[in-house]
């Protein structure tokens, strides 16, 4: 990882007043509804709603290599430990009598999208029966191939059925007005995040991946607010002034890497680490991309369908195979890492296929390696050390 | 004919599931395969095709391993091993159901790995409660009945629809009265054998189906044995398997009476009411299907109707039947647990996969479940 940011002190004040936001909210009757990461919540801070991200919490644990430690509560409920971590330190830590990175927020209603995974609704319906509190569920089928009027229609009536069960539990009222000065924000923050995220593609850059995911909390909690434009405002002058200054993320960057997908929190800095050892940086993966996409205000809710159910954890094998592709040509990649990430079938099933066709098409050399994103019990480290090896030395020879 | 030869009929499908879809398809008629669950196999039928269910194998899979994880559930990796190893060269076509996402993901590997002429997934909507769901249902079907006359080269009219819909109702109808007549005839034919015969109508004709099932129940009409000691089960998961562990409750002194498996009580579901658009009628149906891991429904929910079920069937236990892997299962699992525990019902969780399994463990586990509830043999 890069030398420390100014920009990462700023995230951690914000993310402790965050943090420290939500029940005083709630104690000032602000309603708090957890929220899924790939969710139009822009339509919640239009309604002055506080959203709650329990995935960020599950990160939160993750990094903090506490995961295993909240999962055993849920295991002891019954809940496997095969299950997306995140859902598991969040219903671990609901059962849990000691709490290592505090308390998960309880829900006063739950709103989840299934863009991203079937493991979110699964979740949020056990979470409101736990917590007492009223589940609404935004459903967007798979894109397998084509967008179809039919399923943007569905979520388009989803949407203000959505806005209707948003009033009725909070008695809190939509105005259009206000959606759109939100969208605005949110465009505004998402161009500011990919502009940072364009930076990886200089060479050397002053930005990777793994810096990126250090820096992805507020555009993926606060975009629609001033905050995250701020925020990532300060985080472009701050790169900016580094690539005038010509520092970069690692000392000899020699190969640009794509990666897919989450990182393996607990050990991220073994992975940065790693990879700098290897001059090996790793710029661009369709995860933090998730959220460099733009609203067309003069169509609020189409443009929400548009965005949040054309996201690529929404779209078919061939379409990912052609954002991985795209990804790795923009940022020039030498080579691609492939993460079989056990918590997350969704963004696991179908890359032992897809490494052989990216690497068919493009002649890149890449890798899949095995572990959990969160849990460090399936972590070894001398199997994925010796395929991440091979891996470069086969990038090595390649050049 | 005599009951043994019924049953012989029966377990002679579920023993070759494909042996009707291949003669069939050398008689030119076209062979579309389903994966489980919820495909309207009405719309294939209307269509002029066979529809034939892919459960699933209980041989040893490693072609799979190739394309799929192994912390994928034994059904959906022994379903594409089956792909991979040629059993299914046979088909025209595939429809996978958005399940879960395992299911979700399989539809792109399928694609890549196998050269099926036609493939194509259900997207079943995941929630059921609001009327978005029945609109886009209807659109969903309608693009299905689209892609499976390109299929087929037929046009799939409203009449041929509505008959294929009175086929599967009739199959659907007498499918119940043979579980209502083993809910209380218990010990005429065994808990295997229901389910195996209900499995059966994944693979035979329908028609040739309903008419043996009825054949059958005319027979056991004479018979009748209200004595049966054993101790009552329900159960509850996705799929009976490996299929031994329901002649290892029998065994240990008990019967299962009531279900609410993909391959048992969700297949029967209630029938398609088909005066007006049978479209609309077949997304009705989907959407007033007994409850499952899929999804929740606010209105109907899973573990209620779980209790309700088992209190209406008069057990004695509840038996978790769950794949190993099986996220949607998983998740329910606790919830599902704790309404149990509440209503009295004593529950037992027992986690299997399709092949390699010993049973061992979940022997003695049964054991000591059923001597509990009193029985034992
Ligand atoms: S990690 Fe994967 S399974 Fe878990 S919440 Fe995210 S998308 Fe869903
Ligand atoms: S619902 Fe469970 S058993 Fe069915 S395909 Fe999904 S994981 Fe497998």
């Amino acid at each position: 990882m890069s030398a420390p940011f100014k920009t990462a002190g700023l995230l951690k004040n914000l993310m402790a007043k965050y943090y420290a936001k939500g029940e005083e909210n709630r104690k000032s009757g602000i309603p708090v509804a957890w929220v899924t990461a790939v969710f139009p919540v822009e339509i919640i801070y239009a309604m002055d709603i506080f959203p709650y991200y329990p995935e960020n919490f599950g990160a939160l644990g993750a990094a903090r290599k506490v995961a295993d430690k909240l999962s055993e509560y849920a295991e002891r409920r019954g809940y496997f430990n095969d299950l997306c971590g995140y859902a598991r330190c969040g219903i671990g830590d609901a059962y849990a009598t000691d709490h290592p990175v505090g308390n998960i927020l309880p829900p006063d209603l739950l709103v989840c999208c299934n863009t991203q995974c079937g493991s979110l609704p699964k979740w949020f319906e056990a979470a409101g029966r736990y917590y007492n509190a009223p589940y609404f569920l935004l459903d967007s089928p798979l894109i397998e191939d084509q967008v179809s009027p039919l399923g943007k229609n569905y979520f388009i009536d989803q949407l203000w059925e959505m806005v209707d069960f948003l009033e009725r539990t909070t008695g809190k009222k939509f105005e259009m007005e206000r959606l759109v000065e939100v969208l605005k924000l949110a465009s505004e923050a998402t161009q500011l995040w990919n502009d940072c995220l364009d930076t990886a593609a200089l060479k050397p850059a002053p930005f990777g991946f793994f810096d990126a995911c250090f820096h992805m909390a507020p555009i993926v909690t606060w975009r629609g607010t001033q905050t995250a434009v701020d925020y990532y405002m300060a985080l472009k002058e701050e790169l900016d002034e580094r690539v005038a200054k010509g520092i970069t993320a690692i000392p000899n960057e020699r190969f640009k890497i794509y990666f897919d997908h989450i990182p393996v929190w607990p050990r991220l800095r073994w992975f940065s680490d790693l990879f700098a050892a290897n001059d090996a940086l790793v710029v661009a993966s369709q995860y933090t991309h998730s959220w460099a996409h733009k609203f067309d205000v003069s169509r609020p809710m189409e443009s929400l369908a548009e965005v949040y159910t054309e996201q690529f954890v929404n779209r078919g094998f061939e379409y990912r195979i052609k954002l991985k592709m795209d990804f790795m040509k923009r940022y020039k990649c030498d080579g691609f890492v492939l993460f079989s990430n056990r918590s997350c079938k969704p963004n696991s099933f179908g890359l032992y296929d897809k490494r052989q066709v990216i690497t068919e098409r493009t002649g890149k050399p890449g890798v899949v390696f095995e572990a959990d994103m969160s849990d460090q019990r399936f972590f070894s480290e001398g199997q994925i050390q010796i395929r991440l090896e091979a891996f470069f030395e086969r990038l090595r020879k390649d050049q | 004919m005599a009951i043994e030869q019924l049953l012989a009929r029966f377990n002679a499908a579920v023993a070759e599931p494909y042996a009707e879809a291949k003669k069939r398809k050398e008689q030119g008629q076209k062979v579309i395969g389903w994966l489980p669950t919820d495909v309207p196999e009405e719309l294939i039928h209307a269509a002029g095709a066979f529809p034939v269910g892919v459960l699933g194998t209980n041989e040893h899979i490693y072609l799979a391993d190739a394309h799929l994880q192994t912390w994928a559930c034994s059904l959906m990796r022994g379903c594409l091993e089956q792909g991979l190893n040629g059993n299914l060269d046979f088909l025209d076509g595939i429809i996978i159901p958005h399940t879960c996402d395992t299911t979700r993901m399989l539809v792109g590997i399928w694609r890549h790995a196998l050269s099926t002429p036609y493939i194509d997934n259900y997207l079943m909507p995941r929630q059921i409660d609001r009327p978005s769901a029945r609109t886009y249902l209807k659109g969903e079907l309608a693009r299905l009945k689209d892609n499976l006359e390109k299929c087929t080269g037929k046009v799939i009219t409203n009449e041929a629809l509505k008959d294929s819909i009175n086929v599967f109702n009739a199959n659907r109808t007498v499918l119940r009265r043979l579980y209502e007549y083993h809910s209380t005839n218990t010990a005429v034919i065994s808990s295997r054998m229901l389910y195996t015969v209900i499995k059966a109508a994944m693979f035979m004709d329908k028609a040739e189906h309903t008419t043996l099932v009825e054949e059958l129940l005319k027979e056991l009409a004479n018979i009748s044995t209200s004595n049966d000691k054993r101790v009552r089960l329900a159960i509850s998961g996705g799929v009976w398997e490996p299929p031994e562990i329901l002649d290892m409750i029998e065994e240990l002194g008990a019967v299962v009476v009531a279900d609410d498996l993909l391959t048992g009580a969700r297949y029967m579901g209630p029938d398609v009411i088909a005066d007006g658009d049978p479209l609309d009628a077949l997304a009705v149906r989907q959407l007033n299907r007994i409850p499952f891991g899929g999804f929740d429904s606010t209105t109907r929910e899973r573990r209620g109707f779980l209790v309700e079920t088992a209190q209406n069937a008069g057990v004695q236990g509840m038996v978790f039947l769950h794949l190993k892997f099986c996220e949607p299962e998983n998740y329910d699992y606790n919830d599902m647990r704790e309404a149990m525990n509440k209503a009295g019902i004593p529950n037992i969780r027992l986690e299997t996969e399709y092949a390699n399994t010993s049973l061992g463990q979940a022997r003695t586990r049964l054991q000591a479940f059923i001597e509990m509830m009193g029985g034992s043999k």
